[in-house]
């Protein structure tokens, strides 16, 4: 049954950071491949031949390490500037099958196929496949549906599927694929929801789909029932085309070897917070408050585990690096205590807003602030011109050995002319 | 406060006016020129040998676009035995083969008799530094 004309695809790309390094790599084509978190830290993406060999998403390395050499499993450690490309690509290819599309993730997006006859449904997902494949490379799954969780559903079920569609919208079967689709993969159920369901014994969609709404409505929140109003059909969450803009950056990063001294761990909070307010100018924005956190590992015991955070509220907003910098290491500098060895540290910037709302505080000289946001313009300028950090700030350190490692990495770039792609001539 | 003047392309002034103000256009994009379909054009480094015939030469950036398909001579980048390689497309009596640069060449390869083999991306331009 229908509530609504709503015609929703949504379009994942498959084992999308495997795909990318596939790309300029045709030697791996077919053989197990997985992707590592920064600092080569867990499975961040895998191959399907690498899925068949038992590695699970998002476990750590070690863990996995002998299966990687037993069947020759090729690694790489994330090359983010090559992904963030590919993707650019790809969202581009399909903003041209629907103006009306909501970017969801670096590998994903909802479009809105309304105006597509339901007789043609099928027949567009697949030129949409098509498309994309021989334009950008990337092998995609379209799932079809009246709701955004139920397109979620259906492109759960087009991954297994040979021919990558699924369409519920002219299928008969809802039901019985709901049925297939186990709570915790449900778009909207995390882990907590999750215990509750089953304990409850909701186990499937189909599950949630069948309970009652005042059930729902009691023993869980509005999202909750959200989710079953779209898995029956109607529509709770809309398609969101224009980009929302951030509410706080965050910027962190594990340490490549574990860190003492304060002096580095100021070039790692300087090097944060230039990439963080690089990237909230870019997005016009100012901020109001700072956190600055530093952290051992987890795994320490007794007297050597220690996290501390510190929050600032600064004077006037900003979106001036130094300003920042300093503020961050004043923070720092209040949390740092010596003797441990650090393992992460991090800054987030929030309550973020239009800068355009910036206003002039009372005590501060006008001329100052006028030829500091020339120097950030310049800073920008130049780094987007001839590389990032082409220009930086010497605090941020010059050889970074705390820096993340990296061993895997394919130094192939598709944005960058220094590290283009290669190919022969035979 | 800044005080922001309307600005004049031509100087007002008492010389004969400039007959080209009419014809000013933007500067030159090579982006726009080298590269019709944005997303499915990549730029690649050649490396190692040149292709004389054809006119790469190593070191030389390949303008490929993905979205098209080859014709007869095409230059295209085709994976041939898991490496990425340029080649000549050639199309003889509704038959494809690769070629290494001309037509004569012996070592031509059948696509039909090689289905691993695909086709990457079409070669659009050659950027060759002097």
């Amino acid at each position: 049954m229908l509530y609504n004309n709503n015609k929703i695809a949504l379009v994942d790309c498959n084992s999308f950071y495997v795909s990318c390094e596939r790309l300029f790599s045709p030697s791996i084509d077919k053989k197990p491949v997985i992707v590592l978190s920064s600092n080569d830290g867990c499975v961040i993406s895998r191959s399907t031949e690498a899925k068949a060999l038992g590695i699970k998403m998002g476990e750590p390395y070690f863990k996995v390490k002998k299966i990687v050499q037993e069947n020759d499993v090729k690694t790489f450690s994330t090359n983010f500037s090559l992904y963030g490309d590919i993707s650019r690509r790809v969202m581009k290819t399909l903003k041209q099958f629907s103006p009306q599309m909501e970017i969801y993730s670096i590998d994903e997006a909802f479009l809105n196929l309304s105006s597509v006859k339901n007789e043609n449904l099928l027949e567009h997902a697949y030129k949409i496949r098509k498309t994309v494949l021989k334009w950008t490379g990337i092998p995609t799954s379209i799932g079809i549906a009246s709701t955004k969780t139920l397109s979620k559903a259906a492109n759960y079920i087009a991954k297994k599927e040979k021919s990558g569609v699924v369409d519920l919208i002219n299928s008969k079967k809802t039901d019985e694929l709901l049925s297939e689709i186990k709570i915790n993969n449900v778009w909207g159920v995390g882990k907590q929801l999750t215990k509750f369901y089953i304990k409850n014994g909701i186990n499937t969609a189909y599950d949630l789909k069948k309970i009652h709404n005042g059930w729902i409505k009691k023993n869980t929140n509005v999202f909750g029932s959200r989710t079953a109003m779209e898995l029956r059909g109607f529509p709770c969450v809309s398609l969101e085309p224009h980009e929302e803009k951030r509410k706080n950056c965050c910027v962190s990063r594990s340490f490549g070897r574990k860190v003492k001294k304060l002096e580095e761990l100021n070039e790692a909070i300087t090097t944060h917070c230039l990439n963080a307010a690089e990237k909230i100018r870019l997005d016009k924005q100012t901020v109001k408050k700072i956190t600055v956190f530093i952290r051992t590992s987890p795994f320490q015991i007794g007297n050597s585990y220690y996290a501390n955070s510190k929050d600032v509220d600064l004077p006037i907003r900003t979106n001036d690096s130094i300003m920042l910098i300093k503020q961050a290491l004043i923070a720092l500098k209040s949390i740092y205590k010596k003797g441990y060895r650090y393992q992460k540290t991090g800054i987030i910037f929030s309550s973020l807003k239009d800068s355009d709302i910036y206003k002039k505080n009372l005590f501060s000289e006008i001329n100052n602030d006028e030829k500091r946001i020339k120097l950030m313009q310049a800073i920008d300028h130049t780094n987007t011109r001839y590389g990032r950090n082409s220009l930086s700030i010497a605090q941020a350190g010059l050889k970074k050995k705390w820096n993340v490692k990296k061993q895997h990495a394919s130094k192939i770039d598709t944005s960058c002319f220094n590290f283009l792609p290669t190919v022969k001539i035979a | 406060m800044k005080l922001l003047l309307p600005f004049h392309l031509q100087k007002v002034g008492a010389g004969f006016p400039s007959p080209a103000t009419d014809y000013v256009e933007d500067d030159i994009d090579l982006n726009a020129h080298l590269i019709k379909n944005i997303p499915s054009t990549f730029l690649i480094r050649v490396q190692g040998k040149s292709m004389n015939k054809v006119g790469i030469h190593n070191d030389d950036i390949l303008v490929v676009d993905r979205s098209l398909n080859p014709k007869n001579c095409s230059t295209v980048v085709a994976n041939v035995n898991e490496e990425l390689v340029v080649k000549t497309f050639v199309k003889e009596k509704n038959q494809s083969f690769l070629t290494s640069g001309s037509k004569e060449i012996k070592d031509k390869i059948n696509l039909a008799e090689n289905p691993e083999i695909v086709i990457w991306g079409v070669v659009t331009y050659v950027i060759h530094a002097l």
